[in-house]
C-alpha cells in the first residue's frame, strides 16, 4: 500500500475542485493592479507612525497632519522666517505691535485676519486666542508644553480682531507663541480638553483640509474644506491620505510599488532604493538639526580642561566621514545654530582635522603615553571614556566606529555602547554617560540658553555638557531678554563665537532632509523645522 | 470536570497575580518612562516634564503605582493610554478584530499544510518527500520573518504588482476581495512558519503512534491503510500536536508583533511596539495582562480537550 491509497480518488477529487475554485478567484486578481498616480484627487503619504491625537497642544509628535487642519497665528517658512498666518502681520517693535513696559513686561498686539472662520462656519477671534492662554494655564489639563504661556498674565479682547497679549517679562520667541494655532473656544470652553475625543481626534480648524476618516493603526484620510478662507480654488488636492507605516522598509516597497506617492524623513541609507523609482522625486534641503558629540564634563573630569576638548575636536576628520559614510549628503558644521537661521554665523574659531595639533594639545594638558600601550594617562588615569549611541541606526554605528578609531589615533581610548532610542533618552536626562553621539534639532526661534546656559544642566534644562561658563550664560540670558531682532542677532552670534572657543562639544554635520516626492507635484517647498513639508499644503498641485 | 475548571481557574488567581507584579516590575525597571519621548522635544521644557510628572502620579512610590493599578485593574477601570489620554480598553478592543482576523487565517492556512505534510512525512519516513519536507521546514522555522515578509512584499507587490503591500484594507474600509487581498501576504507568512513548525511536532508525534502494538495489531486485522493512518493513527498523534497548536494561538492573542510591524497590520501587536517603545505604562500592563490570560486560558483548554480526547489523562483528579 502506498501514499496513493491516502490521497484517494475522492480526496483528490475534492481537492481538485477547491484548487480550482480558488484559482478562478485568483485569476483575475493576479492581473498586475493598478496603483493609481498621485494626483489632484488623492496624494498617498507613506507616514512613519500613527499620531496619538490631533490636539496639536497636546501631541507628541511631528504635528504633519495637524498642519493641514489647525492654522497657527504664524508659521514658519521654508526659510525659516515667521511668517503671518491667521494673524495680518507679525507684530514687531518697529510697526508697533510689541510695547515693551516700564515694569519690565511686555505687551504683544496681535491683528487677526478678518473673515476667517471655523470649518462649522463660527467666526474664529481674539475670544479664541484669549481662551486657548487660558485653556493651557488652566493646571487640570496637561499639555505637552507651556512655555511662554505659563509667562503671560493676561489678555486682553478690545475687538473681535485685536488681542493684547500682556506677558510679565520680555519673551524673545513671543512670534512664534501661537504657531500650533488656537483652540474653538465654543467648542471646549469649560471641558476636560485631555477627555475631549470629539475633538482631540477630529480638530475643528480653519486650515484647508479637515478629518474625513481615522481608522485607528491603518490612516488618517484628509478632505479639503469647501470654503477655505484663501480662496483661489485652494486647496487644489481633494484628498489626502496618510498611511502609518512604522516600518521603514514597508514604507519604500509602499513608495516603489505606487500604493504611496509621498514620505518624509527619508533615513540616509536608504537613498538608494528610492532614487531610481519612476515617477519620484528625492527633495533634499538643509535641516534644523546637526548631529554632534556631546563631552559630559561632569562624568568624564579630563573634559573639563578645554585643551582636551580641542583635542578631541581636532582629532575628527569630519570632512572624510561626511564623505565616506555619508556619500556627501550633509555639510560639515561648526557649531548649534544651523547655516539657514537669521542668527547664523561663520565667523567662529574652526576645529579642521588635525591630528599633530591634537597630540601636541594633550601633551600640554599633561595627558602622555607613559605606559607605551598607545592609550594616554595622567595622574595613573588614561584617557578612556565610553561612546553611547542609537542602536539599529546604521549611520550612527559606522560613523561611532570611526571616530573610535581616530581618537584611538591620538591616544583616547574608546568603548562604543549602543541602545535603544528610550533608553539614550533617560541617560542624557540623568547626565549618565561619558561621551554621546546624536542630534539635537533646534527651535525654529534660535534659542540657545536651554542647551549651553550654566543653570540649565539636567533636570532643568539639556546642558548635557555639564558647560558652565559664566559669560557664555550671561550673553545667553541676554539674547533672550530682548525682542529687538538687530541687538538679538548680535548676542546670538556672540555666544556663538563664545561656544566655539569653548569647543564643549564636537559639531559634525548638519542633518540634511530628504524628503520623497512625485515629481509631478508642484509648489512643494520643504521645511527645515518641526512646523513640516505641510505648511504651505494648500498651495501644493499635481501637475500633468 | 467542572470541578477541575473551578479548580484551575482558582489556581489561574495567583499565578496572574504574580505575573502581573514581575510585568510591573520588568517594565519599569526599563530606563526611560512615559515621559522620555518629550524629552527629545525642544519645545518641552523641563518644567513641563515635571508638571505632567506629577499630574500622571508618576512620582510616587513604585509600591504605591502598583497597588493603584493593581486595585483599579480588577475593578475593571484599566485606565487611559499615556500616548493619546484615551481609555485603555478602548484601545485595545478596536485592534483586536485585526489581530484575531490575522490569527484565525494563518492558523488555519498553517493547519492546511501541516497536516499533509506530516502525515506523509511520518508514513513515508526518510523518503525523498519526507527529505524535502524537513528541508523546507527547517527553512520555515529559520527564516526571520521580517526579512522573508520585506521579501514577499518585493515579489508580490513591487514586482509582480499583485497584492497590496501592506495595511489591512484600501482606502475607505475596501470591499471583501480587497480585504482578503491585503491578507494573504502576512497571514502566507505566519501560516509558512506555523506549518513548518507544526508539521515537525505531526510527524514526530505520528511516527511513534505508527509504532504502537494497535497500530500492528489494527493492521494484522486488516484495517485499510487510509482509515488506519487517518483515523486510528491520526487521531492519537494529533493530541501532543493540539497543544502545541493552542499554545501557539495562545501567544499569538498578543499579536503576531513582527508580522504586524512589517505588514502595517492594524493589531495588538503593533500597538504593543508602539507603547513598548514610548513606554506607555497602562496599554502595556493591559496588553501584557491581556496575553497572560489568553495563554492561562487556553492552556486550560488544552488540558480540557486533552481529557476528553485522551481517557487516559486526567479527567476529574478526585
Amino acid at each position: 500500500m502506498s501514499v496513493k491509497a491516502l490521497v484517494s480518488r475522492p480526496v483528490i477529487r475534492r481537492l481538485s475542485a477547491l484548487a480550482a475554485i480558488v484559482l478562478a478567484a485568483a485569476g483575475p486578481a493576479c492581473a498586475r493592479r493598478q496603483a493609481a498616480g498621485p494626483s489632484n484627487d488623492l496624494l498617498v503619504v507613506a507616514y512613519d507612525r500613527e499620531p496619538d491625537t490631533l490636539n496639536r497642544f497636546s501631541t507628541h509628535i511631528l504635528e504633519d497632519i495637524e498642519t493641514c487642519i489647525v492654522e497657527g497665528l504664524t508659521t514658519t517658512d521654508d526659510k525659516m522666517n515667521v511668517v503671518p498666518l491667521l494673524a495680518s502681520e507679525v507684530p514687531t517693535l518697529e510697526n508697533g505691535g510689541v510695547r515693551l513696559r516700564a515694569d519690565g513686561g511686555m505687551d504683544v498686539w496681535w491683528k487677526l485676519r478678518p473673515g476667517v472662520a471655523w470649518h462649522d462656519g463660527k467666526p474664529f477671534t481674539s475670544a479664541d486666542v484669549k481662551f486657548t492662554v487660558e485653556a493651557l494655564n488652566n493646571p487640570s489639563y496637561k499639555p505637552e508644553s507651556t512655555d511662554g504661556f505659563d509667562r503671560i498674565a493676561s489678555v486682553e479682547t478690545p475687538d473681535p480682531l485685536t488681542a493684547i497679549v500682556h506677558y510679565r517679562e520680555v519673551y524673545a520667541p513671543y512670534a512664534i507663541q501661537f504657531v500650533r494655532g488656537c483652540f474653538p473656544r465654543h467648542v471646549l470652553a469649560g471641558r476636560d480638553i485631555d477627555r475631549a475625543t470629539d475633538y482631540n481626534r477630529n480638530p475643528l480648524g480653519t486650515g484647508p483640509y479637515r478629518v474625513a476618516q481615522w481608522r485607528t493603526g491603518e490612516h488618517i484620510l484628509l478632505e479639503r474644506v469647501p470654503n477655505y478662507w484663501r480662496g483661489g480654488g485652494m486647496p487644489r488636492i481633494k484628498r489626502i491620505l496618510f498611511k502609518f507605516l512604522a516600518n521603514t522598509n514597508t514604507r519604500i516597497n509602499q513608495l516603489r510599488s505606487g500604493e504611496a506617492h509621498l514620505t518624509a524623513l527619508l533615513p540616509w541609507d536608504k537613498l538608494r532604493d528610492v532614487e531610481q523609482v519612476p515617477g519620484l522625486v528625492v527633495h533634499r534641503m538643509m535641516g534644523n538639526a546637526y548631529e554632534h558629540i556631546t563631552l559630559n564634563q561632569k562624568s568624564v573630569p579630563a573634559f573639563a580642561d578645554v585643551r582636551v576638548r580641542r583635542a578631541l575636536a581636532h582629532a575628527v576628520d569630519r570632512r572624510m566621514l561626511t564623505r565616506t559614510i555619508l556619500n556627501d549628503l550633509a555639510p560639515v558644521i561648526d557649531g548649534p545654530i544651523q547655516p539657514l537661521s537669521w542668527a547664523y554665523t561663520d565667523q567662529v574659531r574652526r576645529y579642521d582635522y588635525d591630528p599633530g595639533r591634537a597630540r601636541a594639545l594633550l601633551d600640554e594638558a599633561g595627558w602622555r603615553d607613559t605606559g607605551r600601550d598607545g592609550i594616554r594617562e595622567r595622574d595613573g588615569r588614561k584617557l578612556a571614556f565610553t561612546l553611547i549611541t542609537q542602536a539599529g541606526f546604521t549611520i550612527r554605528e559606522n560613523i561611532a566606529q570611526a571616530v573610535q578609531r581616530q581618537w584611538r589615533e591620538v591616544g583616547a581610548d574608546v568603548r562604543i555602547q549602543l541602545q535603544d532610542g528610550t533608553t539614550i533618552s533617560a541617560r542624557w536626562f540623568e547626565g549618565r554617560f561619558d561621551a554621546m553621539l546624536h542630534w539635537w534639532q533646534m527651535p525654529s526661534d534660535p534659542e540657545m540658553t536651554l542647551f549651553f546656559a550654566a543653570d540649565r544642566v539636567p533636570p532643568a534644562g539639556r546642558n548635557i555638557n555639564y558647560l558652565r561658563d559664566e559669560a557664555l550664560t550671561q550673553v545667553l540670558y541676554a539674547s533672550d531678554r530682548t525682542v529687538d531682532l538687530v541687538e538679538r542677532r548680535r548676542l546670538l552670534q556672540e555666544a556663538q563665537r563664545r561656544i566655539a572657543e569653548l569647543a564643549p562639544e564636537i559639531p559634525l554635520y548638519n542633518i540634511t532632509r530628504l524628503d520623497v516626492v512625485p515629481a509631478r507635484l508642484r509648489n512643494f517647498r520643504g521645511n527645515p523645522t518641526n512646523t513640516g513639508i505641510f505648511w504651505n499644503v494648500h498651495e501644493w498641485e499635481i501637475g500633468r | 470536570m467542572p470541578r477541575l475548571l473551578v479548580q484551575r481557574l482558582l489556581q489561574a488567581i495567583p499565578l496572574l497575580l504574580i505575573v502581573s507584579l514581575l510585568v510591573f516590575a520588568l517594565i519599569h525597571a526599563a530606563p526611560g518612562g512615559p515621559l522620555t519621548l518629550y524629552l527629545s522635544n525642544p519645545n518641552v521644557r523641563p518644567a513641563d516634564i515635571e508638571r505632567l510628572r506629577r499630574a500622571l502620579g508618576l512620582d510616587q512610590p513604585l509600591w504605591q503605582q502598583y497597588l493603584a493599578w493593581l486595585c483599579a485593574f480588577v475593578r475593571g477601570d484599566w485606565g487611559y493610554s499615556y500616548a493619546d489620554g484615551r481609555p485603555v480598553l478602548d484601545r485595545l478592543l478596536e485592534r483586536l478584530p485585526a489581530t484575531l482576523e490575522l490569527i484565525a487565517t494563518s492558523m488555519a492556512l498553517g493547519a492546511l499544510v501541516a497536516l499533509p505534510l506530516g502525515i506523509v512525512g511520518a508514513v513515508r519516513r526518510h523518503g525523498w518527500f519526507d527529505r524535502l519536507t524537513t528541508v523546507l521546514s527547517f527553512a520555515g522555522i529559520s527564516l526571520p520573518v521580517f526579512w522573508f515578509g520585506l521579501l514577499l512584499q518585493l515579489v508580490f507587490a513591487v514586482t509582480l504588482g499583485w497584492l497590496p503591500s501592506s495595511g489591512r484594507s484600501g482606502m475607505g474600509g475596501g470591499g471583501f476581495v480587497d480585504r482578503v487581498e491585503h491578507l494573504v501576504l502576512p497571514a502566507g507568512v505566519l501560516a509558512l512558519v506555523h506549518a513548518a513548525a507544526w508539521s515537525r511536532y505531526l510527524r514526530a508525534s505520528m511516527s511513534q503512534v505508527l509504532r504502537q502494538p494497535f497500530m500492528i495489531a489494527a493492521r494484522a486485522r486488516g484495517v485499510p491503510d487510509r482509515t488506519l493512518w487517518l483515523r486510528h493513527a491520526l487521531r492519537n498523534a494529533l493530541i501532543p500536536v493540539l497543544t502545541v497548536v493552542l499554545l501557539d494561538a495562545a501567544i499569538m492573542v498578543s499579536g503576531a508583533v513582527v508580522t504586524e510591524s512589517v505588514f502595517a497590520w492594524p493589531g495588538v501587536g503593533s500597538l504593543f511596539t508602539e507603547s513598548l517603545a514610548r513606554r506607555d505604562y497602562t496599554v502595556l500592563m493591559a496588553f501584557l495582562m491581556l496575553s497572560s490570560c489568553a495563554v492561562v486560558a487556553l492552556g486550560l483548554v488544552a488540558d480540557l480537550l486533552y481529557g476528553r480526547l485522551d481517557p487516559r489523562v486526567g479527567g476529574d483528579p478526585s
